[in-house]
């Protein structure tokens, strides 16, 4: 694997979505395409669930990037639960930027089932963005 | 009287045969599902994107009530369904029989693999040395003779195709679990079922038949299903459009209409296809803006519900339309690009060059089609498509055996879905009294953990060979495993799904005294039932045990790190181990339903629908608001090639009436609907004022639609300007007398500013009544001022008809319409005439306005059934395509003119649909929640509201005794969003609470 | 609708006049009940209180420069469960109102036969230095002090840069921005329940007057002037707190403690999130975390509960500063409220508090917005 930034590989909690994402992650696998291992997948059955908690608890708790995957707008299973996700994810990375904090760190991608490619993509990309920027600042201060 | 048999054959498992299937099975029939094809799907999972809103929502197909009895997840997957057996390489050999008790002999084609054996690893078409063109990605990849069809169809098991596969067993060599046996016999079975559903799809056109295109010789002249599988993220290009000669973005993309339809041989128009060159057209565009893309057509027929605004979405993008038909296709054979030949309206002939061709091939019978035909008796057309009845689309000529798709005639998936509803709901209709014969009961809960019982986990790891142990170190992982908080036992097997190793999985289960089990293993798909097998067995609680994919989100995707691999894979599994400790047994609760229907609107959508639950043994209140039911079909005297209406609707006038099961209300509306699914209770309210409450499980909203009153063309200033329905008036109390002239105006109050919808049947009104003029009056002229001619399917043939009788057709544009100029005494029409230069100028007798429907007011209904209306008044559908009669509200479906615009025979299939999905609740004594549901905990809920404006699905509500928000658990379909949206989490969702989640996110950093 | 009226300023004191026309509403019975600041007998306070008798009117003093709780608050613990069954005269300060408001559309206060009668809001002093103050001016002093436009430093943090010193939704305004208070106040009715109030005190409302119209002009100068002090208010904050390590020192104080979402008026669950069993976790899982960081600040998660409970709220912060001043630790949580918060609502052209028709951020969506959000 190759190494950057002294050897950091950065931790990535990614949250897919049952029907489309996690779906797509599968596919996948099945045609063999290869990422990093830095992503960890969550299971939740609808992008639309994912409270901000969880998003802030990784950051803080070691990740140093989070990723919501879900359907891709208009195709929610549940008719609108990405709607409702993108605008909790406008809302946090809203904040995260009035804080001065790294908005960039929080990751959101709509990523249907038959796109098993850009899962893969996806993951690349942010594994290789978040090693650009380096540990995450939150998530490697004990005090915080 | 035969003894019915309580079982369908469903022909085909497209989106058309999963559909019907699914309605049955969830209505109390076992489905046998056969496909030719390995998997499931048909032609739909080849696609990424549909039309008209380029989403995928083919999981919107799925059952929301008692949803664990069926997979849920992504049916591009997998289908799981205990009352469904799916038969796939199998055809149909013979039926004998009649209705209600056929035999059925299917033959299944052995793959030559056997499928409880077979991982889904590849090894074996890794070494197969066989190369042949893949039809998954329509020849434009290659395959190997061992194959999948596609990554993503289900079952995954390997399959040998027999025709290239030169038996030199290597596959059989490196075949880690012995599946691969090339002796494996084909197989024969008789089933027996009480009616047939034949859904067997289309085959596309082979392009190659029409030279002068070049398909085949020319590298980049291809088909919309080839685009389709380029543009596809899939992919052979992985979603990069690349013309095959030289790999590179074309610049200038031609599309060519009504390739192998609407032709001498093939006089019938394919329906779908304008529809899917406006998807890849709008797809290239917004991926490639620079691109240039033309299409040449002859009528765009873009007539769904929705389409329209799809059309103009692709105007908009800048593609270019050109009314033509292209008469040749040279190669350059340097550059390999297109020099196409064409004429235009005015007779000029354009020659034009294109980096790459679409060729929008017709929608033909499948090569099989005869055969199965035959075999099932029914008659068909002069295509070969099978013939359906009169107003009844889906029924053959033989009794017993429905249709329904592009078996019957060319259809989109909108339409596909909607008769298989209606072919269901007929299977279901002949079939009613042996309902719940061959279904299973649902599998009772196994007995749960005792709280008090310690918790103790078994953790069983698979190396699948050594498709995981090659990236993953399971020793490592079961080492760690022992180390993880409550873990008893912990174990690694070589294959977990082989059958000898579930069997023993299972005794060692037992024998640990395990409560709690995790899998660490595959994608869940194949094996989900098996292990709920098992764990069944094995006396574990489905709540409780877990499967956590470590191969296909793992050990496949990250081959070269090891030791980074394998530390994942343990984080994965403290995760679950972590999560699956916290995890209580899940209840599933029952609610009873109330086995009545209420429908509302007595047109005839309204009267086919509470027929069909009638006849289903449902009582049914049927409401109409006018005294007299019938709707706007009661003023229809013919139809195209259809037989009389006014008898059709006499006729289900009577059985309505004779029906004992029927409770008509005329004169009555609905001012008030309380409860949910399964149990409403309505407040009818009569012309005079008095009320009356009833109770019931599901509604059917089929109010119609109203006639556009045409502001345009002088209309009402003017005796001889009339509409389409006037003039059928005339004809039929032969009023028409000869007049010389009659000009018919087409797209007066749709496809407009104000009306932004095709309305899908004016085209065919119009024809057929200059048809009947012509009949009654062989010399006047009658001229079709048109936008364009939508006469999908095999309304072409009246279309060609017309012509040949001598009806003209003249197009106009929308933004130069006709000029209309009429006095007492002449009526003038001038129209610019594409063929001739300068305007032509028509006098006219008569005048017809070919007009739209437009909505009544649904609004109070819509607000007091808290359903949607769309942008111009129609009731929403949840998806257009897979879930086109379903309202976001379970348990109220909608059908007819008041979804959309439809013809007769359309809204009648629709009505039947809808009847069909309402008898998925009415057929059950109780509908029972999902395991995993919301819930609330009252003492911390503030009683604010936010979770019940969030839920979708109104599944929550406010008690306004308790102060205390409440979860309907038979609506909840466990989307979560309420768990967001409650700021304290006194909403929760079972299985994934925020401790849980929380656990794993401590777990995997 | 802007009706308004007069009161005159008897012998030059507001108070008196104020305190004399709220006698007369309980007394001409517009209405049966008034919610109002009563000025504690110590002299070192003021309190709400639900006054029925005029005689206790007397002490009301709402311009009194203290706040010790947001009135919302009040009104949420009367109207929670049931609406009030009597007319009743709330006066508020504009913060107040507009935390009502937002408490409102979460269902946790009813409007019915309330009657709003807001303020134009000089500001307040902390409950700790008011008593300082009171000791040697009165209201009428801060008032008239106030709105000649000079600055006061010892203004509760919120109050230095509040965004809407004058009333977004009430039913009557009492004005005294661009009034000559010597003179006189303007009543300002605003729906048809103000209305009935003039018209129940006798007093002749006209359209467009020109008391009216001085306000209005008076009030534009002054938003603008605030907008200013806030842009650099921003922009300073934003160089004390932005960036992790600030923001982890200007949070290294915290205890956890809650207050101040307990002070919150807009925090409106019955028991926080994070006083539930999700947080009650076994020693085993402290002890792990701790062993996977080699430290842990205990208690845990001070951070995240902050940047949570702004998840949560910053939609629907009014910028009261009740959080600030109820943090123990002297935490600017204000400040970094009004940053956040600010910057939510302009994300979704939502002001909380303007209307009870504007939909919260959190329970609503638009198929065509945000679309950047998923974009590659």
């Amino acid at each position: 694997m190759a190494e950057g930034n002294n050897g950091f590989e950065p931790k990535i909690i990614g949250f897919l979505c049952n029907w489309c994402t996690a779906s797509a992650a599968d596919l996948a696998g099945t045609t063999r395409a290869q990422y990093p291992p830095n992503l960890h997948p969550v299971r939740v059955m609808c992008s639309g669930t994912v409270d901000p908690v969880y998003l802030i608890k990784s950051l803080l708790s070691g990740a140093d990037a989070v990723m919501v995957g879900g359907c891709h707008p208009g195709d929610c299973h549940y008719v609108s639960g990405n709607y409702k996700a993108r605008r909790r994810m406008a809302m946090l990375q809203n904040i995260f930027e009035s804080l001065g904090l790294d908005a960039n760190r929080i990751w959101t991608r709509w990523i249907s089932a038959s796109e098993g490619p850009e899962f893969a993509a996806a993951v690349r990309e942010i594994t290789e963005e978040t090693r650009k920027q380096g540990p995450n600042p939150l998530s490697t201060d004990w005090a915080l | 009287m035969v003894d019915k048999v309580g079982a369908v054959l469903v022909i085909g498992a497209g989106v058309g045969g999963l559909r019907a299937a699914l309605d049955l099975a969830e209505s109390g029939f076992k489905a046998y599902l056969v496909d030719s094809n390995p998997g499931i799907g048909g032609t739909v999972p080849q696609l990424d994107k549909w039309f008209p809103d380029n989403g995928c929502e083919l999981c919107k197909l799925l059952p929301v009530f008692s949803r664990d009895g069926c997979s849920q997840f992504c049916l591009r997957r997998d289908m799981a369904h205990p009352n469904i057996e799916l038969l796939p390489n199998s055809q149909i050999q013979e039926v004998t029989g009649e209705a209600g008790n056929f035999e059925v002999t299917i033959n299944s084609v052995s793959r030559w693999v056997k499928t409880e054996r077979c991982t889904g690893c590849r090894l074996c078409a890794e070494v197969c040395p066989v190369e042949v063109p893949d039809e998954y990605n329509d020849g434009l990849q290659l395959r190997k003779a061992i194959y999948v069809r596609s990554p993503q169809a289900i079952p995954n098991f390997y399959c040998i195709d027999r025709e290239t596969c030169t038996k030199c067993g290597k596959c059989i060599e490196v075949c880690p679990t012995n599946a691969i046996d090339l002796n494996l016999p084909d197989e024969s079975q008789k089933v027996a079922v009480g009616a047939i559903i034949v859904s067997s799809g289309f085959q596309e056109f082979d392009a190659a038949e029409m030279g002068q295109y070049g398909f085949n010789r020319y590298a980049n002249v291809l088909n919309n299903l080839q685009v389709e599988r380029l543009l596809a993220s899939g992919g052979r290009t992985t979603g990069e459009l690349l013309r095959p000669s030289d790999e590179k973005v074309p610049k200038k993309v031609g599309f060519l209409q009504c390739v192998g339809s609407r032709d001498t041989e093939r006089n019938y128009c394919s329906t779908a296809c304008c529809m899917y060159t406006l998807k890849e057209a709008i797809l290239i565009k917004e991926k490639y803006p620079d691109t240039e893309v033309i299409i040449f057509y002859m009528d765009m027929r873009a007539f769904g519900k929705g389409y329209h605004r799809y059309y103009q979405q692709a105007q908009e993008l800048g593609v270019k339309f050109v009314h033509s038909r292209v008469s040749v296709i040279r190669e350059n054979p340097k550059t390999k690009n297109l020099l196409l030949l064409t004429r235009a309206e005015d007779g000029t002939d354009i020659r034009s060059e294109y980096d790459l061709v679409v060729l929008a091939a017709a929608q033909c019978p499948s090569a099989r089609a005869t055969e199965l035909n035959q075999a099932l008796g029914v008659d068909v057309n002069q295509w070969g498509f099978i013939q359906s009845q009169d107003w009844w689309q889906t029924r053959t000529s033989k009794e017993g055996i429905y249709v329904c798709g592009s078996a019957a005639a060319p259809a989109d998936i909108a339409d596909s879905v909607i008769q298989a509803g209606a072919a269901a709901c007929e299977a279901a209709t002949l079939l009613a009294s042996a309902r719940d014969q061959l279904v299973e009961a649902e599998a009772e809960s196994v007995a749960s953990a005792a709280s008090d019982e310690d918790t103790k986990v078994a953790v069983i790891i698979c190396q699948c060979g050594e498709e995981i142990t090659a990236a993953v170190n399971t020793a490592q992982v079961a080492e760690f495993a022992q180390t993880l908080p409550d873990v008893t036992s912990v174990e690694e097997v070589r294959f977990l799904c082989l059958p000898e190793t579930l069997e023993e999985v299972k005794k060692s289960i037992t024998k640990s005294g395990a409560n709690r089990v995790i899998f660490a293993a595959c994608a869940p798909y194949h094996y989900h039932r098996l292990l709920g097998n098992t764990m069944r067995e094995a006396g574990i609680d489905p709540s409780l045990w877990q499967l956590v994919n470590i191969r296909e989100q793992l050990a496949w995707v990250h081959k070269d790190d090891q030791a980074q691999a394998t530390e994942k894979a343990k984080k994965i599994l403290a995760a679950t181990v972590d999560r699956i400790r916290g995890q209580e047994p899940l209840r599933i609760t029952p609610m009873t339903v109330e086995q009545k229907a209420l429908v509302i609107g007595a047109g005839v959508s309204g009267m086919v629908a509470a027929l069909s639950l009638a006849e289903q043994g449902f009582e049914t209140y049927l409401v109409e608001k006018s005294a007299e039911t019938g709707g706007h079909a009661g003023e229809a005297y013919y139809n195209l090639g259809n037989e009389d209406p006014q008898a059709f609707i006499n006729d289900l006038r009577k059985k309505v009436k004779n029906s004992s099961q029927i409770h008509l209300y005329p004169e009555t509306g609905v001012v008030e609907v309380n409860g949910r699914s399964g149990n409403f209770s309505s407040i009818l309210k009569a012309a005079d004022d008095t009320t009356t409450e009833i109770i019931h499980g599901a509604i059917i909203v089929a109010t119609g639609a109203e006639d556009y009153v045409p502001t345009e063309y002088q209309y009402g200033q003017n005796d001889k300007i009339i509409t389409q329905k006037e003039l059928q008036q005339l004809l039929v109390k032969n009023g028409l007398g000869k007049p010389t002239t009659v000009v018919m105006i087409q797209c007066v109050g749709s496809r407009d500013e104000g009306h932004p919808y095709c309305n899908r049947t004016c085209c065919s009104d119009a024809i057929v009544n200059a048809l009947n003029i012509k009949e009654q009056s062989p010399e006047t002229e009658v001229y079709v001022l048109n936008r364009d001619i939508i006469t999908y399917a095999f309304r072409e043939e009246y279309y060609s008809k017309a012509r040949e009788t001598g009806v003209l057709f003249i197009r106009f544009n929308q933004e130069d319409p006709p000029e209309v100029n009429a006095t007492d005494k002449a009526i003038t029409i001038r129209v610019n005439d594409p063929v001739l230069p300068g305007k032509l100028e028509i006098d006219a007798d008569l005048l017809v306005l070919s007009t739209g429907i437009v909505t009544g007011d649904n609004r109070a209904l819509a607000e007091t059934l808290s359903i949607e209306l769309n942008e111009d008044g129609f009731f929403r559908e949840v998806d257009t395509k897979f879930r086109p009669v379903d309202t976001a509200i379970d348990g109220i479906f909608i059908c007819g003119r008041a979804n959309a615009p439809r013809n007769l025979d359309e809204e009648i299939a629709q009505a039947q649909a809808a009847a069909q999905r309402a008898v998925n609740i009415l057929s059950r004594k109780e509908l029972q929640s999902g395991r995993i549901v919301s819930e609330v905990n009252a003492r911390r809920c503030s009683y604010c509201g936010i979770c019940v404006t969030t839920c979708p699905f109104n599944a929550r509500w406010l008690d306004e005794d308790e102060h205390v928000a409440v979860v309907d658990e038979a609506l909840c379909q466990a989307c979560g969003a309420c768990v967001a949206a409650c700021p304290n989490s006194a909403a929760k969702l079972r299985g994934y609470r925020d401790k849980q989640i929380l656990s794993v996110i401590e777990a995997v950093l | 609708m802007a009706k308004s009226a007069t009161l005159a300023v008897k012998d030059g004191k507001i108070r008196s006049s104020i305190n004399a026309l709220l006698a007369d509403l309980l007394s001409k019975q517009v209405v049966e009940a008034v919610l109002v600041p009563l000025a504690h007998p110590a002299g070192n306070n003021v309190v709400q209180s639900l006054v029925t008798n005029p005689d206790y009117l007397e002490q009301a003093d709402v311009f009194a420069p203290v706040m010790p709780v947001n009135a919302g608050r009040i009104i949420q613990a009367m109207t929670r469960l049931t609406p009030a069954n009597k007319k009743t005269a709330v006066v508020m300060r504009p913060c107040e109102l507009r935390a009502l408001v937002e408490l409102v559309k979460l269902r946790q206060a009813q409007l019915d036969n309330l009657y709003l009668i807001g303020i134009d809001c000089p500001g307040a002093y902390s409950v700790s230095d008011y008593p300082k103050y009171a000791a040697e001016k009165t209201s009428d002093d801060f008032v008239k002090a106030a709105w000649n436009g000079k600055d006061d430093p010892m203004l509760r943090a919120g109050c230095q840069v509040c965004e809407y010193p004058v009333p977004l939704m009430t039913d009557l305004t009492i004005g005294s921005v661009g009034q000559d208070l010597k003179k006189q106040l303007l009543l300002l009715a605003s729906t048809e329940k103000g209305e009935e109030l003039l018209e129940g005190l006798g007093l002749t409302a006209e359209e467009d007057s020109q008391a009216a119209a001085q306000r209005h002009t008076a009030v534009d100068q002054l938003l603008n002037k605030i907008k200013e002090t806030r842009e650099k208010f921003f922009e300073q904050t934003r160089e004390e707190i932005g960036g992790a390590d600030k923001l982890a020192t200007v949070f290294g104080p915290c205890i956890k403690c809650q207050n101040c979402r307990v002070a919150c008026p807009v925090c409106y669950c019955r028991e926080c999130f994070f006083v539930s069993p999700t947080f009650e976790l076994e020693a085993e899982k402290y002890l792990g975390a701790a062993e996977k960081r080699g430290a842990m600040r205990m208690p845990t998660d001070t951070l995240l509960f902050h940047l949570t409970r702004m998840t949560h709220m910053a939609a629907s912060c009014i910028g009261c500063g009740a959080c600030e001043e109820a943090c123990p630790n002297a935490i600017p949580l204000l400040k970094i409220f009004q940053l956040t918060g600010t910057n939510v609502q302009k994300l979704f052209d939502y002001i909380p508090g303007r209307s009870l028709e504007d939909e919260l951020p959190p329970t609503a969506f638009k198929e065509d917005e945000l679309e950047w959000i998923g974009e590659k």
